[in-house]
């Protein structure tokens, strides 16, 4: 039975260099004694032409990471680069450009704006910043996504599925160094959600893409080369090569204290469907 | 559920207080009219009730024109006495007070208003109604001796010691200022000079034996009616017309009373517009409102409440916002009265603020408009909230409203349009001014209707052609602009029907003026052929002395007067005409260009004929050469030949009715002591025009009231009237697009808090703050071109079909003011990026992380 992941172990990228990279890293909300520490001085390296996964419970920060690293949020203390580039400090407009031209998004949901076709919010960014697409890699990632009939289309003519893969393209299209995923299979049915999984998989084996999703779901962070396991904003263990089991199995650990919650029993549930289909 | 609409209403009280403020306006032009209005009234009431006499003896004014002869009517000052032998009488006297003169100071410079109110010139005669009372110096005594009001000593000043001209009709003479009368009530704003009653009849009329009205008081326990009753009883109501005090300020105020009506009119057009397009910005707001809260009353209706109460929860809190907008406009309202009242007095006529006047049928009114108009405007919206199911709160519901079908709009829209287009051709193909004004009327009110139902079908068509350039232009962000205008062709729709109605009837307007302009020049071109008219500014008549001094002047060749008689000619279908008649000299073919259907000038003006229209002739069947009885003021009547009919179909809007004229030895030998309204004037042989120019404006210098215009000068001044129409039309305007933003403004900020997410999105994938602020401008910038597009065009259409009605009245000239159009259209582009300028600020401060979150 073995995992997603454990597939792809053979024909892992070579890991030469660090996509992102966060030293200090400190979020905190609030002031005084109501201080809540969202990140606690978390150190990490985001590995190139990887896809490394974030799981953690609700609340453990995991978000929050992903937001500080791709310069969607402001630090408290610590310092972030992308690249060679330093973020932290930097202002919004640079900030803006730097989302724009070097990093790829996909959210949970209201990924797409409604107004544009799925080319449109495909070339987003890219029209955004005034620059053309080149055209072979579009076609490229449209067919890898199996999007070519869909381009004409609406996201409220696309299923959910078809518009996380819109999401996807959008965020691949421009090369990015990074693409965030922010739980991208959050919304979807377990086939739609093992789809978008492949594809980013396929976007770090075959296009040589660096992928950070933030999940909850076991499931989804087997398909990862590496999982990071966040409690408390902080960084507590991480896994190479995960299984489902595996990362269910640890983190019951780190919630282990905490009464068991629906999300966890759901996380059992699908992990539980996930392993019979595989 | 009150206490959750009370907690939803001041949730939303930010998103509402843009449609309360276009309720507080409509709200405080409905009220501070009224206030104003009753303001006026009460003060005018108060001032003709206190100053009229028991009973005035008057002469009878059945011929009271526009046109006025110059000639002021009179009775026998020696009725006094004979009044005053009445049984029941106490006192009577015989007043002497006329409008036609005008007073000059020593620089020349008329001490009257120079904004409407008169002159007047009157015996001082000092009882317990006079409205004013010596204040300084002494009652005027002889002939060269007067006083004048404090208010024009005041704004002219005119000091105790100068010397004033006052350019009577009998000839002009000089008088020292010997002491100044205050006003102890409101000062109507006209400008007052008293003279010694013993001389004020032989300056002011020509003759000691005239007076213009006779004041009788009544002994004690003799009442008004009955002194009326025994006054006429004793001299005959024949030849006067007896008032008693309640009748004479009856009627002094229905004189007043058209005056203000149209201040009140204006003001009350001024509040409709407000009205109007406040309900849009209301159906919008409650309409996006209720889109927003799609899950909170699905989640009500989950919860147990019934339609019902889901709709009157949504129409408590339309009638809060009414009643908070109805009292802050009463309050704005007021102020509004008060700076009217101001401003009446910049103008002359001194109010008294602190005398406001305030009925109870004012906050009424204000009350039943800011609720009920708040109230209609919520009903829609209401009844769509009602309609939310209770598994909308389940469902990730996006805005509603957006896809649904516009055909019923489109049929009913479809329908009024049809017959307001009906309307309009019946106007145009209409030859006939009364059925085509209404026509037009009709046409106008279905139309506007017509494009209000259909403004939404008519979006996505105009917007894609309109924002067709942006994705060129600006790349993706015009892209989102343009398609976030189509988004919701309803609300784009309503947002800029604000601006449409505004712009519509400007656009209508301006046609409409531009056109009378132009025929107005057309006119000018081919009728006037003197080198010089010389006129008063306010078109009245002017003292002898001024023709006689005209043709005296170097280089004066030929004079033609022109003189007006108030008549009433009876027309053989039975129908009798009042209206006015011109004089003329008989070369008025040198001056002037008529074209006769029949006869010509001589026969005209010959003794005992005159000309007439010929469409008028035709409608009353008139031929020429038929003799028709005219009575002239004083009850003489001749009977005059019709010897010419002339077409002035092209000048029937120029003149009085009818466009009679006759020699003015007719006028004169009816009406002796007339004044000439216009002197037409040529160059003598050998003199230019620059040079016969000179020589009136030198001969005229005494006069600042008079002045002797060209073909050029008659335009501007044509030109400068219709202006003054324009200037309206241009307030309102002004007053369409206040609201209009903030309609847009409104949406946009609405628009910007739905689509928060969205925005959020953008900016999480690279939209800079810049290029997201130019993206709602746009989106603005692409709703208020709609709405004037939308409106001009509809203006167009309206001024077009004004103008054929016109062309019945005469004014054939078709012009449009295309550059006033295109002003409009870059002008609204600017409103829309004005419009943005807020919401587009708000949008780019939202925090992206919060934004994305943003449930």
């Amino acid at each position: 039975m073995p995992s997603p992941a454990a597939e792809h172990a053979q024909e892992k990228a070579p890991t030469d260099g660090v996509a992102a990279r966060a030293r200090g890293l400190t979020k905190a909300y609030g002031q005084g004694e109501t201080t809540v520490l969202a990140l606690d001085a978390v150190d990490v390296d985001i590995a190139r032409g990887r896809f490394t996964a974030v799981m953690g419970p609700s609340g453990s920060g995991k978000s929050t990471l992903m937001h500080c690293l791709a310069g969607l949020d402001t630090v408290s203390a610590g310092q972030v680069w992308l690249g060679d580039t330093e973020i932290t400090g930097l202002r919004d407009r640079e900030l803006t450009r730097l989302r724009r031209d070097r990093i790829g998004f996909m959210f949970q949901s209201f990924n797409l704006i409604p107004t544009l076709t799925a080319l449109e919010n495909i070339t987003l960014p890219m029209d955004i910043a005034g620059r053309k697409p080149d055209p072979a890699w579009l076609d490229q990632v449209v067919d890898t996504l199996g999007l070519r009939d869909r381009l004409g289309h609406r996201p409220a003519q696309l299923s959910g599925g078809q518009q996380q893969r819109v999401a996807c393209a959008r965020a691949l299209l421009s090369r990015p160094e990074l693409v965030f995923a922010d739980e991208p299979t959050g919304n979807l049915d377990s086939r739609a959600g093992l789809e978008v999984l492949g594809f980013l998989r396929e976007a770090v084996d075959d296009l040589g893409q660096t992928v950070v999703m933030v999940t909850h779901d076991p499931g989804a962070a087997a398909h990862s080369d590496l999982v990071l396991f966040l409690a408390d904003g902080r960084i507590v263990d991480e896994m190479e090569q995960p299984t489902a089991a595996a990362v269910l199995e640890r983190m019951r650990l780190f919630t282990g204290r905490a009464p068991r919650t629906a999300e966890t029993d759901a996380d059992v549930r699908r992990v539980a469907e996930t392993a019979g289909e595989d | 559920m009150l206490k959750a609409t009370l907690r939803s209403f001041l949730a939303h009280k930010g998103r509402l207080a843009l449609s309360a403020l276009a309720v507080v306006l409509s709200v405080a032009f409905v009220a501070g009219s009224l206030i104003f209005s009753d303001t006026v009234s009460r003060t005018f009431d108060r001032l003709f009730a206190s100053t009229a006499a028991d009973v005035t003896v008057a002469p009878e004014d059945d011929l009271r024109s526009q046109l006025p002869s110059g000639a002021v009517a009179t009775v026998p000052a020696s009725l006094a006495a004979q009044v005053a032998r009445v049984d029941g009488v106490a006192s009577a006297h015989a007043d002497v007070s006329v409008e036609n003169v005008t007073v000059v100071d020593s620089r020349r410079r008329s001490v009257g208003p120079t904004t409407g109110p008169p002159t007047i010139a009157r015996d001082w005669e000092v009882t317990g109604r006079s409205p004013v009372e010596l204040t300084s110096g002494h009652a005027p005594h002889g002939p060269d001796q007067a006083l004048v009001d404090a208010d024009t000593a005041d704004r002219k000043h005119v000091r105790i010691g100068d010397t004033l001209t006052v350019l009577a009709q009998p000839g002009s003479f000089r008088v020292q200022v010997v002491g100044i009368a205050t006003f102890t009530t409101t000062n109507p704003g006209a400008a007052l000079v008293y003279l010694d009653s013993a001389v004020a009849g032989e300056k002011l009329l020509g003759s000691a034996e005239r007076a213009t009205s006779i004041s009788a008081d009544a002994a004690p326990g003799v009442s008004d009616t009955e002194l009326k009753r025994r006054i006429g009883a004793a001299i005959g109501t024949g030849d006067y017309a007896l008032k008693t005090a309640d009748e004479r300020a009856a009627s002094a105020t229905e004189q007043l009373g058209t005056f203000l009506d149209v201040i009140k009119y204006v003001m009350l057009g001024f509040a409709g517009i407000a009205v109007l397009v406040g309900v849009f910005l209301i159906v919008n707001t409650f309409s996006m409102l209720i889109a927003q809260r799609t899950r909170e009353l699905g989640l009500l209706r989950a919860l147990g409440a019934d339609r019902r109460q889901v709709r009157r929860s949504v129409l408590t809190e339309a009638t809060l916002l009414g009643v908070a907008g109805s009292t802050l406009g009463l309050a704005v309202g007021i102020a509004l009265a008060v700076g009217l009242i101001r401003l009446m007095g910049v103008f002359g006529m001194n109010l008294r603020a602190t005398e406001l006047v305030v009925r109870w049928p004012t906050p009424v009114t204000a009350y039943v408009v800011g609720i009920g108009v708040t109230f209609v405007a919520a009903y829609l919206p209401a009844r769509r909230a009602a309609a939310v199911s209770p598994m909308a709160a389940l469902q990730d519901a996006e805005t509603s409203g957006a896809g649904r079908p516009l055909r019923t709009r489109a049929v009913a829209g479809g329908i009024v349009g049809a017959a307001g287009a009906a309307a309009l051709a019946g106007c145009v193909a209409s030859s006939r001014t009364a059925s085509a004004a209404s026509l037009l009327g009709l046409g106008v009110f279905l139309t506007l209707i017509a494009t209000v139902i259909a403004g939404p079908l008519l979006v996505r068509p105009v917007i894609r052609v309109l924002g067709a350039a942006f994705p060129a232009l600006f790349g993706s962000v015009g892209r989102m602009s343009q398609r976030n205008a189509l988004r919701n062709p309803r609300r784009t729709g309503a947002t800029a029907a604000a601006l449409m109605v505004g712009l519509a009837l400007v656009g209508g307007m301006s046609v409409a003026s531009a056109s009378m302009s132009k025929s107005f020049d057309r006119q000018i071109d081919r009728t006037l052929g003197a080198d010089f008219v010389v006129q008063n500014a306010n078109f009245m008549p002017f003292p002898q002395e001024i023709t006689d001094k005209v043709r005296a002047t170097d280089g004066v060749g030929l004079v033609v007067r022109q003189r007006f008689a108030p008549v009433a000619v009876r027309l053989p279908d039975g129908t009798r005409v009042k209206t006015s008649a011109a004089g003329y000299d008989p070369q008025i073919d040198e001056v002037a260009h008529i074209t006769y259907t029949a006869g010509d000038s001589a026969a005209a003006l010959a003794a005992g004929g005159m000309g007439m229209d010929a469409g008028f002739a035709r409608d009353h069947g008139v031929r020429a050469g038929s003799v028709v009885p005219v009575e002239f003021p004083g009850g003489r009547t001749a009977r005059l030949r019709v010897g010419a009919l002339t077409d002035q179909e092209q000048a029937e809007g120029f003149g009085p009715q009818g466009g009679l004229f006759l020699g003015l030895a007719t006028v004169e030998k009816y009406i002796p002591g007339g004044q000439d309204s216009a002197l037409y004037v040529n160059a003598a042989a050998g003199t230019g025009a620059d040079a016969l120019r000179a020589g009136l404006e030198r001969t005229l210098a005494p006069y600042p009231q008079v002045q002797a215009r060209d073909q050029a000068d008659y335009k501007k001044l044509v030109h400068d009237q219709i202006a003054v129409l324009l200037y309206l039309v241009y307030a309102l305007l002004g007053l369409a697009i206040v609201i209009a933003v903030l309609g847009v403004v409104n949406t946009l900020a609405l628009s910007v808090v739905e689509r928060t997410r969205e925005i959020g999105l953008l900016r999480a994938i690279g939209l800079a703050r810049r290029q997201l602020r130019r993206m709602i401008r746009l989106e603005s910038v692409v709703i208020a071109v709609f709405g004037a597009v939308l409106g001009l065009t509809l203006g167009l259409v309206w001024g077009v079909c004004t103008q054929q009605v016109l062309a019945l009245q005469g004014m054939t000239a078709l012009a449009i003011p295309w550059g006033t159009i295109v002003a409009v259209v870059i002008g609204s582009a600017v409103v829309g990026v004005a419009a943005a300028l807020l919401p587009a600020l708000r949008a780019s401060r939202m925090n992206v992380l919060a934004a994305i979150a943003h449930e």
